[in-house]
């Protein structure tokens, strides 16, 4: 539940009036060249991808370079292997492929004279009954218009465990926050949930997808650990540190098969 | 005869009652103005040195000594000593009352030398704060504040800038055991953590002890602060007040049938909210955010052996943003104490305390609505007793039993609602205690306080409980009936300072102690949000451990006019809690789950430096310390610096009389900022920038430094009431000390990432608030 969530979001706006924030200059260290494993697998027939890419300093321009010539491989759990060729530098794909529901699918990514692998469980779909919009009640307004604030609706499974991630864009521009929840509380229910984000505001007329996304549990770890951190820390948050990854060796990233669904709502 | 046997024999020597013939004095102290008792004055004998005691949380005290002509002296901070001539020919009862000195007159030194207390007492760790410098000392928007001026002593850490927490020699905030008239208070913050509970009009004395833990107290690792409230005036009928401008107080007091009793209600309440209405932005505008806080107390002196004592607290504050959310949380406490002289020497008090903690946090919003409370509730019977065996032998000793009732969380939500009914088990336990305590003069240059504490720890049903092991992972569970042992724990707390007085100026001490706390603040957040979840040691959690020894030097320059101590410390902490990767805590059954453990040690130097009296007055604290921490689950097993690990800690506190209308003070701090763990690289995911992290807490904010200054004027003087302003000046150099720092893609250069400081108060704040007195 997002409890302390509510809470730091009503501090922000309380402490926030009086406070003040500037951008500094921090000396950070240089942790570089580490490996990052993006891997997905959908439900959907389709392109299936895997980006392997390497971090960067922090002060160094986004340019993150691809990690090139490494052997990338997915196998289910009956058997099949499907090997995936690098369409682009550090862009493993494979075309016409779908993962299939309640199947576990194992990630191999030989790189760098090391194998690391990732097991990941396309869980049962849940279907994104609805998107609706309201005035932000945190939001305020601008020139008369109020801020909008995006819904889903689900039927929540009752009796079995569910993690969901959505991804939005307004006008085909993602916005830049994380969005996840699991069923803790709303086991079974007709859920509402709203997805309050600070990154883009929305306003009539503006187009919104979401995409819904049913996960796994460690992958569920995963972004809930990266979305703990994502908060601006008013009211305080843990103390950072790289997410909870099912890749093993451990490296950055993560690798994840889920369901997908995505629905379109212009704000009224 | 080995040693042992040879320090028995003296000990049993020094018990027994020599050939002579001894006789006891004994008493109450109290303020002759007020008739509120006075703690810790100290009484004794100009011709026996070692005969010093101070006088008990109750203004009693006990002094035994052989037949003869005496000079009686009773000393207290801020009072003129008294001096009285008594012939001890039998055991007689001498109540005293001490005058309150005026600070303008105190130029020339006293004949009789103020109190050596610091150098005699073999009590080391320990500090006592003096409401008038409580008073005095400048802070955030005028609301006088002792959680906020304890931490300008030694080895005391602030948690930083709105943030009520403090860490004690390096031990974590929940170490800390915070009794108000012995009812310990959970959650000692206000507006998470700009305010402290403790509404200082009703206080009347605060001690912290650091180290060399006195056996009566137990059950937190770090410390004790031990806040009592006034009694209420004895003498006369008054009402104070203050109106600030976030803030008002009104505080009553008298006395009842005649002065046997007296009582007091003290009441606070903010406004902050007020300011939100003037706000354009309509969510500011629609929200509420304010606390109050009522204290209330009253006693009745049946006779010279009973006198009963009622006291409680009840705080709350309220958050709520537009009918959209709100939460509200507070303590409330009450505490029942029975005082009984068995004879003169022999000095009882029980005591029947209730503590409880509570939030609600409530969603209003269509289709998503929801209420979620937690509480624990404790309640506690005590039976405290001190015998004053001889002149030399002061014993203390009783029994503690605490029952516990924790309510995790408990949400309802209507039919319509995406939420569930969710009720987590409560889970119930006893904490009990026994201990005994001598305070031995073994001759009028050494002194040892030492002491045992027997601590028991039971975790009952009714309730299912599971083990789960280094990974989260179920391995047993098992359901209990109402009543059933699901755990227990004993644990042996040896405790033991001696002080060694080199000259009458001049001491040496030593100490070591071991603490043991087995209930468990789980709230992995840094700052004081509300949603506090306390669990007991359990199947999964071990009864946390330290033990600390420590080492001082104590000396007094000037005819006691200025104190200087120096005290060294290490502490070794053992089944430490940390929280594992996106922990949470909110109505969770599951909670023990996400727990890692580990070790820590804290070590440190602490220089302080007091002038006691004088127009001039005030101290500089200095701390040089490193605190770490050691768990499996991070950075590889290795120890890293613990978040409040604070190298240096600088605090320069001075309170000048001008004159009788004006007294001006200012307080200047610096320390160490907290360490943090920064970015040492990026990288994307999901199309987002994210941050890659490598050693815990390998970073440190920037140092935290902060002048304020405050000034009081008294009204002029009326024969019916008595007003005064008190102003203050909140960072007046305007230093930008971080509140938090985050990282993000940056809003001017596309395609890089900056850092962002968010600071709280970064230009001057004043305040004015008006006191009155009828």
């Amino acid at each position: 539940m997002k409890n302390n969530n509510l809470i730091i979001i009503i501090l922000s706006v309380i402490i926030l009036t009086v406070s003040c924030t500037k951008v500094i200059d921090l000396k950070l260290g240089n942790a570089s060249d580490q490996l990052v494993i993006e891997g997905n697998i959908t439900n959907v027939k389709g392109t299936q991808t895997v980006i392997l890419t390497k971090n960067i300093p922090f002060s160094s321009p986004n340019n993150y370079p691809p990690v090139t010539g490494a052997t990338v491989k997915i196998s289910d759990q009956t058997g099949n292997i499907y090997s995936l060729a690098e369409s682009t530098p550090g862009n493993y794909t494979i075309a016409n492929m779908a993962g299939i529901q309640g199947t576990a699918y194992t990630l191999t990514v030989a790189t760098g004279g090391q194998t690391y692998i990732a097991r990941s469980t396309i869980p049962v779909p849940v279907i994104l009954d609805s998107l609706t919009d309201k005035n932000d009640p945190l939001g305020g307004s601008s020139n008369g218009n109020n801020k909008k604030l995006i819904t889903v609706h689900y039927q929540d499974p009752a009796g079995i465990a569910n993690q969901y991630r959505y991804i939005m864009w307004v006008n085909g521009v993602q916005v830049k926050d994380i969005f996840v929840e699991d069923d803790e509380f709303t086991d079974g229910r007709y859920v509402s949930s709203d997805l309050m984000e600070s990154d883009i505001d929305i306003y009539a007329g503006d187009k919104v997808t979401i995409e819904m996304q049913c996960i796994d549990e460690p992958v569920y770890k995963y972004w809930f650990a990266l979305e703990s951190q994502q908060t601006d820390g008013i009211g305080g948050s843990v103390a950072p540190a790289n997410p909870p990854t099912n890749i093993l060796p451990a490296t950055l990233g993560y690798f994840s098969a889920h369901t997908t669904q995505s629905l379109t709502l212009t704000v009224k | 005869m080995n040693k042992l046997s040879l320090l028995i024999a003296i000990m049993l020597a020094s018990f027994s009652a020599f050939a002579q013939t001894t006789f006891t004095l004994n008493g109450t102290v109290k303020d002759a103005a007020t008739g509120e008792t006075l703690i810790g004055a100290t009484i004794r004998f100009r011709e026996i040195p070692q005969s010093g005691t101070a006088s008990n949380a109750y203004g009693f005290y006990s002094i035994t000594a052989p037949q003869a002509q005496y000079t009686l002296l009773v000393s207290y901070s801020g009072y003129e000593t008294i001096s009285q001539t008594i012939e001890l020919t039998k055991s007689t009862t001498i109540n005293i009352s001490l005058s309150a000195k005026n600070e303008l007159k105190e130029v020339v030194i006293s004949a009789n030398r103020p109190n050596n207390d610091q150098i005699a007492s073999p009590q080391m760790g320990v500090e006592k704060l003096n409401m008038s410098q409580i008073n005095n000392v400048p802070v955030l928007l005028g609301e006088k504040d002792v959680l906020k001026t304890i931490t300008l002593l030694p080895g005391i850490q602030s948690g930083g800038e709105g943030n009520t927490g403090f860490f004690v020699r390096g031990g974590a905030s929940d170490q800390n055991l915070i009794l108000l008239d012995e009812a310990p208070v959970y959650n000692a913050s206000h507006l998470l953590g700009f305010f402290s509970t403790f509404n200082s009009d009703a206080i009347k004395d605060v001690t912290i002890y650091k180290g060399g833990m006195p056996a009566e107290y137990g059950g937190r690792l770090s410390s004790v602060l031990d806040i009592k409230m006034l009694d209420g005036n004895k003498k006369d009928f008054t009402i104070e007040g203050g109106l600030g401008l976030i803030a008002s107080r009104l505080k009553i007091e008298g006395p009842i049938d005649s002065g046997k009793g007296s009582f007091l209600i003290s009441a606070r309440r903010t406004y902050i909210d007020l300011f939100a209405k003037l706000s354009k932005d309509s969510v500011v505008k629609g929200s509420s955010l304010y606390f109050y806080d009522l204290n209330a107390k009253g006693n009745y002196h049946f006779n010279d052996q009973n006198t009963l004592y009622i006291s409680g607290y009840f705080g709350r504050d309220v958050i709520g943003l537009k009918n959209t959310f709100g939460t509200d949380w507070g303590n409330s406490t009450g505490t029942l104490r029975l005082n009984h002289l068995f004879n003169a020497k022999l000095f009882s008090n029980t005591s029947l305390i209730f503590s409880n903690y509570s939030y609600d946090i409530q969603s209003f919003l269509t289709n998503e609505d929801f209420k979620a409370t937690s509480e624990i509730t404790d309640v506690n019977l005590k039976e405290d007793l001190q015998y004053a065996i001889t002149g030399s032998h002061r014993l203390k000793f009783g029994v503690d039993i605490i029952h516990h009732t924790i309510a995790p969380g408990n949400i309802t939500s209507s039919a319509g609602s995406s939420f569930n009914d969710i009720s987590v088990e409560h889970r119930y336990g006893f904490e009990n205690a026994a201990y005994l305590s001598d305070d031995w003069h073994i001759s009028d240059k050494l002194t040892i306080l030492y002491g045992l504490r027997l601590s028991e720890m039971l975790l009952l049903g009714p309730g299912t409980f599971n083990t789960y092991d280094a990974d989260g992972n179920t391995i047993a569970s098992k359901t209990y009936s109402t009543g059933a042992l699901v755990k227990s724990y004993l644990n042996l707390e040896p405790r033991f300072s001696a002080s060694y007085q080199l000259t009458d100026e001049n001491s040496v001490k030593a100490s070591y102690n071991r603490n043991t706390q087995n209930i468990h603040l789980l709230n992995n957040s840094t700052s004081g949000t509300p949603t506090d979840l306390y669990v007991m040691s359990s199947n999964n959690i071990k009864p946390e451990i330290a033990d600390q020894v420590s080492a001082g030097w104590f000396r007094n320059f000037d005819d006691n006019l200025f104190e200087f101590s120096t005290e060294l410390y290490y502490k070794w902490l053992q089944n430490q809690i940390d929280y594992k990767d996106g922990a949470t805590f909110v109505a969770n059954a599951n909670e023990e789950s996400q727990l890692t453990y580990g070790s820590g040690r804290a070590y440190g130097l602490e220089l302080y430096l007091k002038k006691k009296y004088g127009r001039f007055n005030g101290w500089i604290s200095y701390t040089l310390s490193r605190t770490e921490d050691k768990f499996a689950a991070i950075d590889n097993d290795r120890y890293f610096p613990a978040t409040q690990d604070r190298t240096h800690d600088l605090s320069v506190v001075g309170i000048y009389k001008l004159n009788k209308r004006w007294t001006f003070s200012g307080s200047f701090i610096y320390a160490t900022g907290n360490a943090v763990s920064y970015p040492t690289g990026k990288y994307n995911i999901g199309g987002l920038t994210t941050f890659s992290y490598s050693d815990r807490n390998g970073y440190r904010e920037p140092p935290e430094k902060r002048l304020d200054f405050g000034a009081t004027l008294q009204g002029k003087e009326h024969r019916k009431y008595h007003s005064s302003w008190t102003f203050s000046i909140y960072n007046v150099l305007s230093y930008s000390n971080p509140y938090t720092i985050t990282f993000r893609d940056s809003k001017t250069v596309p395609n890089t990432t900056e850092a962002v400081e968010t600071s709280l108060f970064p230009k001057p704040i004043p305040s004015v608030t008006w006191n009155f007195k009828f």
